[in-house]
């Protein structure tokens, strides 16, 4: 008896200080991570799994020599947006750093394609 | 984590009189074989390097150092004693950060060991000593998903159920750990840039180079009386994954139904090789292998793998090792879920 009033006392506990952040990791992108598009896209959007600092979220995206080709982000909620130039043909590749709200930072980078 | 076969070998005071024939037996068995917990409990903390996130593993334990709670770690399987008793283990692991880079971890394990078809309730039962690690993180390169931390790993005598026949003396381990992602491979083997690899290697150090042995006969009562020693292995194991996680969000987002999207196979390996001071003993190297999957949540996971022992003095049958793994960082994050010092790094504007 005693063991499940520890027990549940535990569980309120934890419940009562569930905190609603974690690591914000990338969920998923537009373009798709690795997917070809057909066209050059205006902007790329990336959606976290968790809420963001604005001031200390961001992307960029660069072309197969490393030059910056996105004009600036833009950061609400969940998301970013990263506008981009007219994209030719080839690869490309979207750095993102960002800021959970519980103040956990992590980065990541990936790859997309303009089709020919 | 990888625990020292150490204790194997050192069982050092069996009292089986007041005791029933058949636990009487069961913990000669226990003095003859060799593998009580050959099968090591716990986890590691889990470690975000770049763009890879190492998970928590089950067996083998990983660079990791973070704030997190194993609660609990549970495995059966048949041990290497002759004959084969049934061991189930049931271990809580509990990581504290004291600065961002170093965590002091304690790891408290219950076994119950039993005949199998034996009587309800045959067998003996109790805390395994106390497990404690001291973990530094000492490089981490977030390009190339690499990093490596070493430890103290320290198994304390006498703090477990004299029943499992514990060690009497204190084993310290000096460990070394690392992780890497493999994601700065080439775009032309894109589909292999999700694996990643972990390792661990360990020696442990027992505090007495040898240990009296007293057993008693069940059938005339006679006591006999041996000093043994104490040998030295050589610990090593890691991991072998494939991160789900990582093909959807840096190689591939390959549109697969979300549950895939958190699954990350592996194979986890844990073993132990004879190096010294086993002289007149059969030993040879031992250990499981660890086939299995994780889950991985934004607060939690949850993994399940096979024990397969390598040899027959490994065990005998195929078990099973389950975990549930709390991110307490994530959880809790500005209470015990940050480190005690320092706290959070300040982030640096990106770009």
């Amino acid at each position: 008896m005693r063991n499940k009033s520890i027990a549940f006392a535990f569980l309120a506990l934890a419940a009562s200080v569930m905190p609603a952040a974690a690591h914000a990791f990338l969920d998923h992108s537009d373009p798709r991570v690795g997917n070809t598009v057909k066209s050059s896209p205006s902007a790329v959007t990336l959606w976290f799994t968790q809420k963001l600092e604005p001031a200390f979220s961001s992307a960029q995206v660069t072309n197969a020599s490393g030059a910056v080709v996105s004009t600036g982000a833009s950061v609400s909620g969940t998301v970013v947006r990263v506008g981009v130039r007219s994209l030719p043909p080839g690869t490309y590749r979207v750095h993102w750093k960002v800021l959970s709200v519980d103040t956990h930072t992590t980065e990541g980078n990936f790859t997309f394609r303009v089709d020919q | 984590m990888i625990r020292g076969r150490t204790a194997a070998f050192t069982i050092h005071v069996v009292l089986p009189s007041a005791e029933t024939i058949m636990l009487t037996r069961l913990t000669r068995a226990v003095l003859l074989g060799p593998a009580l917990a050959l099968v090591p409990l716990g986890a590691g903390a889990h470690e975000i390097v770049g763009n890879r996130f190492f998970p928590a593993t089950l067996v083998a334990d990983d660079p990791g150092v973070n704030d997190e709670l194993s609660f609990p770690t549970a495995s059966l399987f048949k041990n290497s004693d002759v004959p084969s008793v049934n061991e189930l283990d049931i271990a809580v692991e509990f990581s504290k950060r004291i600065t961002d880079d170093f965590a002091l971890i304690v790891q408290p394990t219950w076994t119950h060991l039993y005949v199998p078809g034996g009587p309800l309730g045959n067998g003996a039962s109790g805390f395994q000593n106390l497990e404690t690690t001291a973990k530094y993180r000492l490089y981490k390169n977030p390009e190339h998903e690499f990093v490596v931390s070493v430890g103290l790993v320290a198994e304390w005598a006498n703090t477990g159920a004299k029943s499992l026949s514990v060690d009497t003396f204190t084993t310290y381990t000096p460990t070394l750990y690392f992780g890497k992602g493999l994601g700065d491979l080439p775009d032309t083997v894109w589909w292999a840039r999700p694996f990643a690899v972990t390792g661990v290697f360990g020696y442990p150090i027992p505090s007495r180079s040898g240990t009296i042995i007293t057993s008693v006969d069940p059938d005339s009562g006679g006591v006999t009386v041996d000093n043994s020693p104490n040998p030295r292995f050589f610990n090593w194991g890691g991991s072998l994954q494939y991160s789900m996680p990582y093909l959807k969000t840096a190689v591939n987002d390959l549109g697969l139904p979300d549950f895939f999207n958190h699954l990350i196979p592996l194979v986890e390996a844990s073993l132990q090789t004879p190096v010294s001071n086993f002289a007149g003993l059969d030993l040879k190297t031992t250990g499981t292998i660890n086939p299995g999957v994780l889950w991985v949540g934004d607060y939690f996971q949850v993994g399940v793998e096979a024990i397969i022992p390598v040899n027959r003095q490994s065990g005998t049958s195929v078990g099973m090792i389950a975990q549930l793994h709390l991110y307490l960082d994530d959880l809790f994050p500005t209470t015990i879920g940050k480190p005690i010092f320092g706290g959070p790094v300040t982030p640096a504007k990106p770009f």
